[in-house]
């Protein structure tokens, strides 16, 4: 909300935008409407002059020490003139804030007024807070701070994603049978024109109780039970979606409790879902067993976004699947750069992603002329000792190091590596991009092509028919000519047969 | 001067206090039976006046005064009231006066002395608003201070405005043609308004000169009970 605003001295000032108008050399138009006794030559105390040396002193005067709260008092000694007018000023100085703008000094009135700074801690009244079963760590609201003082700024959420299906289902609401008055764990009915829900048992029971005899009357709302994903059942469904990709009756089968649109819907609803969908579509089955095992204590990691999306580039990755899988173990401080990697690498399918890789290798290793080889780490006995190794990253991290070892594979040319394939992933995207703006442009030309000959053709129909109703016309009017000519004729023999004059002979005679 | 008689001519107002409330200020300093009370507030001269009696009757129980004081302090508002009155229905002449305003009192333990000018033609001025300003500026605690300033102001303004009627007067009396603004009316305004013109024309900066500035700043001294107390006692020898 600033703007720059530069002084005569060179300096720059910011001021707040809404006084962004103000101009040192003029006098603007709200001035001038605010202020028009100076304007209205009525008075020599009161011209235009002297409107702008006020003007300018109180600015000036103020900015000799911006942090300090000008007070009018402080001003008024040093301007001549009547103190009711200066003080008008001063005000509308102060309130198009041209003085006293910083947000510090707008403390004074507030304390004067309020000793205590009202502080809120927790949530708002209107925020529920509650750990919703969907989401492996729970959502907490900010605390939020009010207080009198401008500050105001909301502190951002603190997950990192939000949650926006889980605002739909309320699974701390208990429901209760209309008719029999226990819980209604699993699906309940509900009434249409009431509000009276009833279980299932009592539906099947038939026993609606009251004067709902109707079985039309209930509509089965909210499976209750199959809304609840706990953590176990969202884990075996992402593993059994990257084993069995599209097939989702195994997948049903294997997340026991949930029916096939369940799982399907709870895997849109995770907000990399649509990923896995693509991306295992997409895959062939080079499915290693152990890489399911990898994704076990992959998934210790530390958020689930760059779990499941390492997991997601241990599946696109054809390539070196074994490199990449070290590489996702890296010690924290490089893991927002694989975060970064796994989300390019997710992004663009899974061939350019392999294609990038390997280019990015090519080069590099040119470039540290070094084999090509030690990158096509693809053995199993790695993935056998990570395996062994259980969930600590510090022994993952020991493994690594021990790896250095023999394979000669230092940190550095890694993340080079990742840096490189990353950088070659959003080319190809970027290119990707393009490609389909071009096409896309290419498109709306034609459409306006096809527009202005459709127009064109629709104007010539129209001409066409004109020119039919012309020709139309014209017949008619030969017709016209022919008759009038008959009559014409026949009048003439009338005339001749009655001995008509020659004189009226002449005048018909062309 | 033909100048101004072209741009600064104004015709005579109505007498009324040049603020944006006409409020009349009351000044009240009744002894009676060994005791003293003085006081000093604004009036509305549009409140009814039976309001007057009632004002009276109620500062009386307030302080526990006498209530010999009632018809004193009822006369006393009256009085002024009615000079005030009196005053209501001629002319004034208000043109170009900006006046020096000169504040020098002292409120409980608060001394204040100030000086500023004061455009008489200005009839949105407010005193109030003039002091709370001050008080708030200046973090004046006293909450008696700023009427009192804003009373003094006022009683100035009064004044100068009585002495603007009585000028008028007496310059139509003497039948002297008046043409442009009446710098002359006011002797006080007269030598300021000299300077007004020089100072608002085209050469010269509103901004006050240095030796000005020290006459024009607003000084507030705190001040001891026993400063107090001497101060009182020698305001009454004087009043004596």
């Amino acid at each position: 909300m600033e703007a720059i605003d530069s002084s005569a001295e060179l300096e720059l000032y910011t001021i707040p935008a809404q006084s962004s108008w103000f101009l040192w050399d003029d006098i603007h138009e709200i001035e001038r409407r605010e202020f028009e006794e100076f304007f209205s030559e009525s008075s020599i105390t009161r011209t235009p002059k002297v409107y702008k040396e006020y003007r300018d002193f109180i600015i000036n005067k103020f900015r000799e020490d911006t942090s300090r709260r000008l007070t009018f008092t402080s001003i008024r000694k040093f301007l001549v003139g009547d103190v009711n007018l200066l003080q008008k000023v001063f005000l509308f100085l102060d309130k198009w804030g041209l003085i006293n703008f910083s947000p510090s000094l707008n403390d004074n009135d507030t304390l004067s007024s309020v000793d205590n700074a009202k502080v809120e801690q927790g949530t708002p009244a209107g925020i529920r807070v509650t750990a919703t079963p969907n989401s492996l760590r729970p959502i907490t609201a900010p605390p939020l701070v009010e207080q009198r003082t401008v500050s105001g700024v909301k502190l951002p959420p603190l997950t990192s994603y939000s949650d926006v299906f889980s605002d739909s289902k309320k699974p701390d609401d208990v429901l209760l049978c209309g008719h029999c008055a226990e819980r209604c764990d699993s699906a309940f009915y509900q009434h249409n024109k009431s509000i009276v829900n009833i279980c299932e048992k009592c539906f099947k029971n038939g026993s609606y109780g009251g004067e709902n005899n109707a079985a039309d009357d209930f509509k089965l709302v909210g499976d209750s039970a199959a809304a609840l994903w706990t953590e176990e059942e969202t884990l075996l469904l992402l593993e059994s979606v990257l084993k069995h990709g599209d097939d989702w009756e195994l997948i049903a089968q294997s997340v026991s409790t949930k029916s096939r649109l369940d799982c399907i819907s709870k895997l849109i609803e995770l907000p990399f879902g649509e990923f896995l969908m693509g991306s295992t579509s997409g895959r062939l089955s080079s499915a290693v067993p152990t890489e399911d095992e990898d994704t076990e204590q992959v998934k210790t990691d530390v958020q689930e976004h760059e779990e499941t999306e390492t997991r997601e580039e241990n599946e696109d990755e054809d390539g070196p699947p074994a490199k990449r899988k070290r590489v996702a173990l890296i010690s924290d401080s490089d893991s927002s750069l694989m975060k970064q990697v796994a989300t390019m690498a997710s992004k663009v399918g899974p061939s350019v992603a392999t294609a990038a890789a390997k280019a990015a290798i090519a080069a590099l290793c040119d470039e540290a002329s070094c084999p090509k080889e030690i990158f096509d780490t693809g053995d199993y006995t790695d993935s056998t000792v990570d395996r062994a190794d259980g969930d600590k990253d510090t022994e993952m991290e020991e493994q690594r190091e021990e790896k250095d070892g023999p394979q000669g594979l230092p940190v550095a040319l890694r993340i080079r590596a990742s840096v490189a394939t990353a950088l070659g992933a959003a080319a190809a995207q970027a290119k990707i991009l393009a490609d389909q703006e071009e096409r896309e442009m290419e498109d709306l030309a034609a459409t306006v092509i096809d527009q202005q000959l459709k127009k064109v053709q629709s104007k010539l129909k129209f001409l066409d028919q004109l020119e039919l109703i012309m020709d139309a016309e014209e017949e008619v009017i030969e017709g016209g000519k022919e008759t009038i000519l008959q009559e014409r004729i026949s009048v003439l023999q009338c005339a001749f047969r009655s001995g008509v004059t020659k004189r009226w002979d002449h005048t018909y005679v062309k | 001067m033909k100048a101004l008689g072209s741009s600064g001519w104004k015709g005579p107002v109505k007498f009324r206090m040049p603020t944006a409330e006409n409020l009349v200020p009351i000044r009240l300093d009744i002894q009676s039976e060994g005791q003293r009370y003085k006081d000093a507030f604004t009036w509305n001269p549009s409140d009814p006046d039976n309001e007057v009696v009632v004002f009276a009757k109620r500062t009386v129980k307030d302080l526990k005064l006498p209530s010999a004081f009632i018809t004193q302090i009822a006369q006393s508002i009256q009085s002024q009231l009615s000079d005030f009155r009196a005053y209501e229905g001629q002319d004034m002449y208000t043109g170009e006066k900006i006046i020096p305003i000169k504040l020098d009192l002292r409120v409980n333990h608060t001394l204040i002395k100030d000086q500023f000018l004061w455009d008489l033609n200005n009839f949105e001025s407010d005193p109030e608003e003039f002091a709370r300003t001050l008080c708030k500026d200046l973090g004046v605690e006293d909450p008696e201070v700023g009427p009192a300033v804003a009373f003094a102001i006022r009683e100035q303004l009064y004044e100068i405005a009585t002495q603007s009627v009585a000028s008028a007067k007496e310059s139509r009396l003497s039948k002297k043609s008046r043409r442009g603004s009446d710098h002359g009316s006011a002797s006080k305004a007269s030598g300021l308004s000299m300077d007004l013109v020089k100072l608002f024309s085209f050469k010269s900066s509103v901004v006050r000169k240095r030796k000005d500035l020290d006459v024009y700043e607003p000084v507030v001294d705190l001040l001891t009970s026993e400063e107090v107390d001497a101060l009182e006692a020698r305001e009454e020898r004087h009043a004596r």
